[in-house]
């Protein structure tokens, strides 16, 4: 693993020390002090010379699906892996329901990750192979998709596989020619695209473990190239080829990187639709939580998926009561088909920071967190398309593509449970922002390792945090806030301990708008703690805003930046916010005692949504409860502080 | 002329002809038009070969004769369908057709090497795509506009004037407005300025002169006073070099361009008219004019 830059400075100069004392001299011959001065770096005059951290975020979706996805190809999507490559660096494509489409600008790198359960089987169906054909209901199957009955062939598909009866000859699992190359199309379109410096593409798979229909989604990314890869199958969920439990996937990735000597990592999503049990405190599968469990845990899962199309899951307005922006793009009504609707109790094992706080109690009890990730969002669209601008959503199936209907159908409805989740309720959300030193493989994969992340509901703004005991007020003047940062302390996804006596850590935080974006709203920091007794806490702290509003003295609330949003015309003006915003900011209360964790939540003005953008260009009438503004944001890793 | 001979298009439509007038030819004597039906050696062969591959042994004489039986009836069910136009009315094998016509236009395109000048073209067309970058590097002093009014204006001018007296070297710490914009870039890919600064900015900053300050440009942040230190053109990168890139690109944008082309040339040969029933809602798709 990439050593963060401050330790291999520290380390860089930890040597030198050593040099220079006589014992170690004897076997690198004289050395005297002028020939080790000469070896020690000067500081440079120019400001930007040697400069060796990075200097723009790199962005890019870990979650992405195309055709090859048994669930998408389904539902109609025709998006091959090679062409969502191409679409994220930037071409123009078709998409699956026929339509042009572009990136308003390239990404910087893409994950396409497929389900590894049943990788290409319905490709295959559509196409017509003899194999599948050979099996009855293969063959039923293939005639209602031709007949365009489709949605139906899905419909069976989809009960079939619930209730065991799906044909065991046409299963795509491990071990199988059809599989493998489905695993090798995969790669091979990874390896066709990746362009080292220009556009990476990650090869990965989605572990769908989607028991009683809880998601306990994992993606799954390589370090390594297709030469690595294929030595492996993906895992699946299902038996005897693999297993819904988190634990094996973790074996058979240690399993994995000794084969293939390819690093690889797992991205958690969707808690919220997890019932519960995606951020466990007691008990997993029926065992009860133990040291292996946080151990393996907090090692294999680095960083979690807070933000996508299925909703947004940093917080909940039931657990955080008292922050003002934590409803927003909420999913909460029921398991990931809703066949189970949701109980309160739930939210606190499905949210982040619910859980980064569980985390600190695990840690004590334990002594490993398990919750110890840091945040990027993602898409999770399931047509190929990387495409979660709000004016230039191309929706989360293929079917949810632009269209006069989508604004007006249902996505879920259960009426035994009583859940529905409509079309307009899903999110034009989002992206993951990696601090890496170059567009590579390995450079963004080491920069997820150490967490050093965010993620954004689809903006591309720009954000830097760092934490330190040293960090003072005037180091938010400098123009260069990254040199200060990384010199004085450690950037998110980092942490802190010894806390010197009597000082307490201040962060260095500053934000820069998406360059065709809205301006920001105000830039929060968000601590939890766990006090003496054990009990968990939380606060939402303004540390830095726009247009010189004054907190009410009072209550110390910020007021509302304002809102130039017309949604008739779906359409608004940087009149309010500001381009950028930063700040150092000192924790007022804090207690070198107690464990703690601080990340940041960045807040653009208000903007069009999605809907806004539909009702206005099909010219279609919203249900009266249809949002129509959005304010986008970023979410930080954490940086953690920990006493000795 | 040289280039529309090797259109892949017209080799696939030539090819559909030939095909078209041997059918024809050999229609006279056994093809599909008439009603002998003979079955080849190479046919039998065929029969002999799939039996030997499923059952790992070559058929006795008893189900050679079965086999060249069924492959007979096969044949005769196959022209009496298609001659009562079973065919037709049968979403399966129209599908499967299509999808057979397309494959082999498309087979068609994958087939044909590029030549050096649609690499070239290609190339010119997408420089960004390809490692010819201009690369500039520069300088900028920031100048926040927002609160300002039209006041601005007249604070820009005033620092141009003052920059351009300090001249290129002079310290900008502690001049215009705080930004965590980066305030010297060297030689970055302008696509790169791009990502940072908005497209906008980085296509204006091309039109300045290097060697003074100039300015203001804007941006989406405000306003900026700049110095184009250097700005390095384009390498023109080798053919060779780009190649296998290009291909890439051009197998797939040509597939589809030939497929859409096929249908076009297709179409004329038939008029078509569409009689939509009275029932059908309106879509609201008229509704739809003017998408940006």
């Amino acid at each position: 693993m990439r050593l963060t830059r401050s330790t291999s400075w520290i380390l860089g100069l930890g040597l030198l020390v050593s040099a220079s004392s006589s014992s170690l001299a004897q076997d690198a011959g004289q050395a005297d002090k002028a020939t080790l001065e000469k070896a020690q770096p000067k500081p440079l005059y120019s400001p930007y010379a040697g400069r060796d951290y990075p200097t723009r975020p790199l962005f890019g979706d870990t979650h992405l699906h195309t055709a090859l996805s048994f669930d998408a190809g389904i539902f109609g999507a025709r998006v091959t892996p090679e062409d969502a490559y191409r679409f994220a660096r930037g071409e123009e494509i078709t998409s699956s329901t026929g339509q042009r489409v572009k990136l308003s600008r390239p990404l910087d790198w893409l994950v396409v990750a497929d389900h590894s359960d049943n990788m290409g089987l319905i490709t295959d169906l559509m196409a017509g192979k003899p194999e599948l054909l050979a099996v009855p209901k293969g063959r039923r199957w293939y005639d209602m998709m031709q007949e365009g009955k489709g949605a139906d062939a899905a419909i069976e598909m989809i009960m079939s596989f619930g209730e065991g009866t799906f044909p065991k000859e046409m299963v795509y699992a491990p071990g199988t020619p059809a599989y493998r190359s489905a695993w090798q199309a995969e790669i091979k379109a990874a390896e066709t695209y990746n362009d080292p410096k220009r556009f990476t593409a990650f090869i990965g798979f989605e572990w769908t473990s989607n028991t009683g229909a809880n998601n306990l989604h994992r993606n799954i990314i390589f370090r390594g190239n297709g030469a690595q890869a294929i030595l492996v199958e993906p895992f699946v969920t299902f038996k005897p080829w693999g297993s819904d439990n988190p634990e094996d996937l973790w074996k058979w990735m240690t399993a994995t990187e000794e084969k293939t000597g390819s690093p690889v990592l797992a991205i958690a999503h969707n808690g919220n639709l997890s019932n519960g049990i995606m951020f466990p405190m007691v008990e997993a599968f029926g065992k009860k939580l133990d040291r292996q469990y946080v151990e393996t845990r907090a090692k294999r899962e680095r960083l979690y998926e807070v933000t996508q199309t299925k909703g947004t899951g940093e917080a909940h307005p039931v657990l955080s009561p008292n922050d003002e922006f934590a409803d927003f793009e909420i999913w909460d009504k029921g398991n990931l088909d809703g066949s189970v609707a949701k109980k309160k109790e739930m939210l606190e094992y499905e949210y982040a920071r619910s859980a980064l706080k569980n985390g600190l109690k695990l840690e004590q009890q334990l002594g490993v967190n398990p919750y110890k990730f840091g945040m990027i969002g993602s898409t999770d669209a399931h047509n190929g398309l990387a495409a979660v601008e709000e004016d230039n959503f191309f929706g989360k199936t293929a079917p949810q593509e632009p269209s006069p209907e989508r604004l007006t159908k249902t996505f879920v409805t259960n009426p035994k449970s009583g859940v529905k989740i409509m079309d307009w309720e899903v999110g034009a959300s989002g992206y993951a922002a990696v601090w890496a030193m170059e567009n590579t493989r390995e450079s963004i994969f080491d920069a997820m390792q150490r967490r050093e992340t965010y993620a954004t509901t689809g903006s591309r703004m720009i954000v830097r945090f760092f934490g330190g005991f040293n960090f003072e007020p005037r180091d938010a003047q400098d123009r260069m806030p990254a040199r200060i940062g990384y010199s004085k302390g450690v950037p998110m996804g980092g942490d802190l301990e010894k806390a010197p006596k009597g000082k307490s850590p201040a962060f260095l935080v500053a934000a820069l708008k998406d360059p065709i974006g809205a301006n920001l709203d105000r830039i929060q920091i968000i601590k939890g703690w766990m006090d003496a007794k054990g009990e968990l806490h939380e606060k939402v702290y303004d540390v830095a805003w726009s247009d010189g509003r004054k907190p009410d003295p009072k209550t110390g609330k910020l007021p509302s930046v304002g809102n130039t949003v017309d949604i008739a015309s779906a359409t608004w003006t940087n009149s309010i916010g500001s381009p950028e915003l930063i700040a150092v900011w000192k924790d007022p209360s804090f207690d070198p005692t107690q464990r703690a964790f601080y990340y940041v939540r960045v807040i653009e003005i208000p903007t069009p949504r999605w809907t806004a953008y539909d009702a206005q260009r099909f010219g279609i009438k919203p249900h009266p409860e249809t949002r129509m503004t959005v304010t986008e944001r970023a979410y930080t890793s954490p940086i953690w502080y920990t006493p000795n | 002329m040289k280039t529309v001979l090797r259109e892949p298009l017209l080799h696939f439509l030539a090819l559909g002809a030939l095909l078209f007038a041997w059918f024809e030819w050999k229609g006279g004597a056994s093809g599909p038009g008439t009603n002998r039906i003979v079955v080849t050696p190479g046919q039998v062969e065929h029969l002999v070969s799939g039996y030997t591959r499923t059952f790992g042994r070559p058929p006795a004489e008893a189900e050679l004769e079965g086999l060249i039986d069924d492959y007979v009836k096969e044949e005769i069910a196959t022209r009496e369908a298609t001659a009562m136009g079973l065919d037709r009315d049968d979403t399966v094998i129209r599908r499967r057709l299509r999808q057979k016509l397309e494959f082999l236009a498309e087979e068609a395109v994958g087939t044909t090497t590029p030549t050096d000048a649609e690499i070239q073209a290609w190339v010119d067309a997408h420089p960004e795509s390809f490692g010819g970058d201009v690369r500039l590097s520069f300088r900028q002093v920031y100048i926040k506009k927002a609160g300002k009014g039209p006041a601005v204006k007249g604070e820009a001018e005033k620092l141009l004037a003052q920059l351009r007296a300090a001249g290129p070297e002079t310290n900008t710490q502690t001049l215009g407005d705080s930004t965590m914009l980066p305030a010297e870039i060297s030689l970055l890919p302008l696509f790169e300025v791009g990502r940072t600064f908005g497209d906008g900015f980085a296509k204006k900053l091309l039109t300045i002169e290097p060697g003074t300050w100039s300015g203001p440009i804007e941006s989406s942040y405000g306003l900026h006073i700049v110095l184009v230190r250097e700005r390095t053109e384009a390498e023109k990168p080798s053919l060779t070099l780009v190649r296998p890139l290009v291909e890439r690109e051009l197998a797939a944008e040509r597939g589809r361009r030939e497929l859409e082309k096929l249908y076009e040339r297709l179409l004329t040969r038939y008029t078509v008219t569409i009689e939509m029933p009275k029932a059908v809602p309106d879509s609201g798709e008229g509704k739809a004019e003017g998408r940006p």
